[in-house]
């Protein structure tokens, strides 16, 4: 109960009431960014997984389209990749699928059904090592000299930099939001510390400790930026939900369904937790170096 | 001459001073090569016109400020460039009254006498039975509770000196206690300040109220034009002479 006790009359005054609106802002801020970079790691996972040892390969179409070496060399190359141990499946896409794939861009009709078409196969690695990889490439070449060989490395690796670009302007939101914080309990404290000098300089008279009277504000700033984040929280909640629903009206295919990780809900959670340390211990810092100012 | 006597000699001073001056920023030095000593358990007035120095002068010895040059020993105990964290252990042995009293207007007159008491944590239950005590001894039993901005001047400045004397300081410094009362009240606090002298703690009041000096057989360290003369005990016949 001493512990706790207050000498400042530090509760209401103008100066806290801001400090809980804008840590209010502050963590709902950090929680989009911390759920943007979960939501970009989800994605990557799902499609890094979806695509590594994975390969496709393309048996172009010989100037002759009806040139029955096509179907040779597909027969040959499948060949070889069935008997390729670093291989686990590989089976040519059907035509239709390919035409299928093809309709929006020649719209329907006859004219895809007759169009010359490369033979795709989809190849599944039992392991994504690269050497296996350059393995299989080699065979696939010896055996069909015009095949195209595709492990979707080029694609991934342009994704990935999307995804690194993004999670990087995250990590700068919440570093700005972390600095932001910092300087607004910086100068709430410096205003307190300003307008309460009077009995700050009583409290030294009669022998408080700097670090007593830094506690002091401290607690403060700690109790108005946890409330603060809070309710940071709740109004994100909401949000997380409006967003998730939009996303869920997207058709399938262009942005997979991802789960978030479970750290996500902890890091959300702890949000208001290190707005709290984060006060405090700015808090301590600023009035005790304001404090070491004086005799 | 007092600065020749060996160390040794000092150890039973509550205040020592050499060749202190005080400026402020780059003014004048206020006073300069102040020299005094205050015995344990003694009392003296420290006289002098406004704006003299007096109040800087007790500033110094409740470590507000910092001489400018010079020594100053609290306790038999250097403190002129005491580190800052020490300082509050020596605050603590002190007691202070200010000119304006400087009570916290948050809190009850009771709180406001408990402060030094909590400060050094003393447990709640001492808190409650010598703050209690004490404010019944100086007739403000029944504010105990009372803001002190709902209080007369007489009664702030009872709970001025009831906080300044709740933690039986070794030192109590008092800045002009009387100034703003009238003479009955005045009167009937220094009797207080007596009472806690008697009990062993030594006492320096500042005040420029002749009237209140020359009632009592204490003696006076006299600042006038940036130096300090002791004298003697005021006599009735002094009031208005120049030496006062
Ligand atoms: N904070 C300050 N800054 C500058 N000058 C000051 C300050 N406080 C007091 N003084 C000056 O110091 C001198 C002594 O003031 P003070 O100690 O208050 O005297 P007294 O208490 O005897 O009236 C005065 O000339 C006053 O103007
Ligand atoms: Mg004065």
């Amino acid at each position: 109960m001493i512990a706790l006790r207050s000498e400042l009359p530090l509760k209401g005054d103008a100066s806290g009431r801001f400090v809980v609106w804008l840590v209010m802002v502050l963590v709902f801020m950090a929680s989009i960014a911390v759920t943007t970079n979960a939501y970009i790691g989800a994605l990557l996972g799902h499609w890094g997984q979806s695509v590594t040892g994975t390969l496709t390969i393309q048996i172009p179409v010989m100037l002759d389209a009806k040139d029955p070496t096509s179907t040779a060399a597909t027969e040959k190359v499948l060949d070889v990749l069935h008997r390729h141990p670093a291989v686990e499946s590989a089976a040519a896409v059907p035509r239709e699928k390919v035409t299928e794939l093809l309709k929006p861009w020649f719209g329907p009709g006859e004219a895809v059904a007759d169009l010359p078409l490369p033979v795709l196969i989809d190849v599944r690695m039992s392991t994504s090592e690269p050497s296996a990889i350059s393995a299989v490439s080699n065979s696939v070449q010896t055996a069909a000299p015009g095949a195209v060989i595709d492990d979707h490395r080029a694609w991934l690796n342009r994704v990935i930099g999307l995804a690194e670009g993004l999670g990087a302007i995250a990590l700068t939101m919440m570093a700005l939001v972390t600095g932001a914080l910092a300087l607004t309990i910086v100068f709430a404290t410096r205003a307190s510390l300003a307008e309460f000098a009077q009995v700050i300089d009583v409290l030294h008279v009669v022998g408080a400790k700097d670090g007593y009277i830094a506690g002091q504000f401290a607690r403060r700033a700690a109790l108005q930026s946890l409330a603060g984040g809070l309710a940071g929280l709740v109004i994100y909640a909401p949000t997380l939900g409006i967003i998730a629903w939009l996303a869920s009206r997207i058709e399938d295919g262009i942005l997979p369904d991802v789960r978030f990780p479970a750290s996500l809900w902890v890091t959300l959670a702890v949000l208001p937790v290190a707005a709290g340390a984060i006060a405090t211990i700015t808090a301590n810092v600023t009035v005790r170096r304001a404090l070491s100012a004086k005799v | 001459m007092a600065l020749v006597r060996k160390k040794a000699d000092f150890v039973g001073d509550t205040v020592q001073l050499e060749a202190v001056g005080l400026r402020y920023a780059d003014g004048p030095e206020i006073f300069s090569d102040v020299s005094f000593a205050i015995p344990q358990s003694s009392f003296h007035f420290l006289t002098g016109p406004s704006g003299a120095g007096k109040t800087s002068l007790l500033s110094l010895m409740y470590l507000a400020k910092r001489p400018s040059r010079g020594k100053l020993m609290l306790f038999g105990d250097d403190v002129t460039d005491a580190k800052r964290n020490r300082l509050p252990a020596i605050r603590r042995r002190l007691g202070v009254v200010f000119q304006d009293f400087r009570l916290l207007e948050h809190m009850t007159a009771f709180d406001n006498v408990a402060l030094p008491l909590r400060i050094a944590k003393v447990s709640e239950a001492v808190v409650e039975r010598n703050v209690s005590e004490l404010l019944k001894w100086v007739g403000l039993e029944e504010q105990m509770q009372a803001r002190p901005s709902v209080l007369s001047g007489g009664q702030q400045q009872r709970i001025a000196i009831a906080r300044a004397v709740v933690h039986r300081p070794k030192l109590i410094l008092a800045d002009e206690p009387t100034g703003n009362v009238d003479d009955a009240i005045a009167v009937r606090l220094m009797q207080l300040v007596v009472e806690l002298h008697k009990l062993g703690s030594s006492v320096i009041i500042a005040t420029h109220n002749e009237h209140l000096v020359a009632r009592f057989p204490f003696p006076r360290l006299h600042l006038n034009g940036g130096k300090v003369t002791a004298l003697p005990p005021m006599h009735a016949s002094e009031i208005g002479t120049a030496a006062s």
